[in-house]
């Protein structure tokens, strides 16, 4: 089965788990409260994996470090190579 | 100039969408289990909203991204040959 398959398989399962419990069918008595948190659960769950990426893009953001020496020795290359080809004739 | 913002943006950006995860937590999961005449449920607005804020917020989201295509698409067309 393909991972696309998989996913939908999974979202399947856990969205008629979820609408199972949720809307209120006749012989099953869930406390009122659960059924008042449970039934937005699709909602929440989007706006958590929402603010979970939005975390993680400004922490990597946050941590992603500079390679100051990588940088001049790049500059000292790209000089190097400009210097060469004006010495072979090449014009820019 | 503009690396030295980068951490203040990463750990701005880290700090508001905690924010954001536990108010929509507590609203959304905790709230039902606290009776109703205590003093929290005055900073949250009424549970609908917890629903209606996010989908409006989708909605804008994809017509944003819709938007941006679309003129980028438009500005990147190539001037049309006129043919004989």
């Amino acid at each position: 089965m393909t991972k696309l398959g998989q996913w939908l398989c999974g979202l399947a399962l856990l969205g008629s788990a979820w609408a199972a419990l949720a809307l209120a069918p006749p012989g099953l008595r869930l406390p009122a409260p659960c059924r008042q948190a449970l039934l937005p659960l699709p909602v929440y769950l989007l706006v958590a994996f929402g603010c979970y990426s939005l975390a993680t893009v400004g922490y990597r953001l946050a941590t992603f470090n500079d390679c100051e020496e990588a940088a001049a020795e790049l500059q000292e290359h790209i000089s190097a190579a400009r210097a060469d080809l004006r010495r072979r004739g090449l014009r820019f | 100039m503009l690396q030295h913002a980068d951490p203040v943006v990463g750990f701005g950006l880290v700090a508001f969408s905690l924010l954001l995860f536990v108010y929509y937590t507590l609203w959304i999961i905790v709230l039902p289990f606290i009776d109703s005449d205590h003093g929290i449920h005055q900073y949250f607005l009424p549970r609908e909203y917890a629903v209606i804020i996010p989908m409006v917020a989708g909605l804008l989201l994809l017509l944003f991204i819709g938007i941006f295509i679309t003129v980028v698409m438009w500005k990147s067309r190539k001037p049309a040959k006129k043919l004989d």
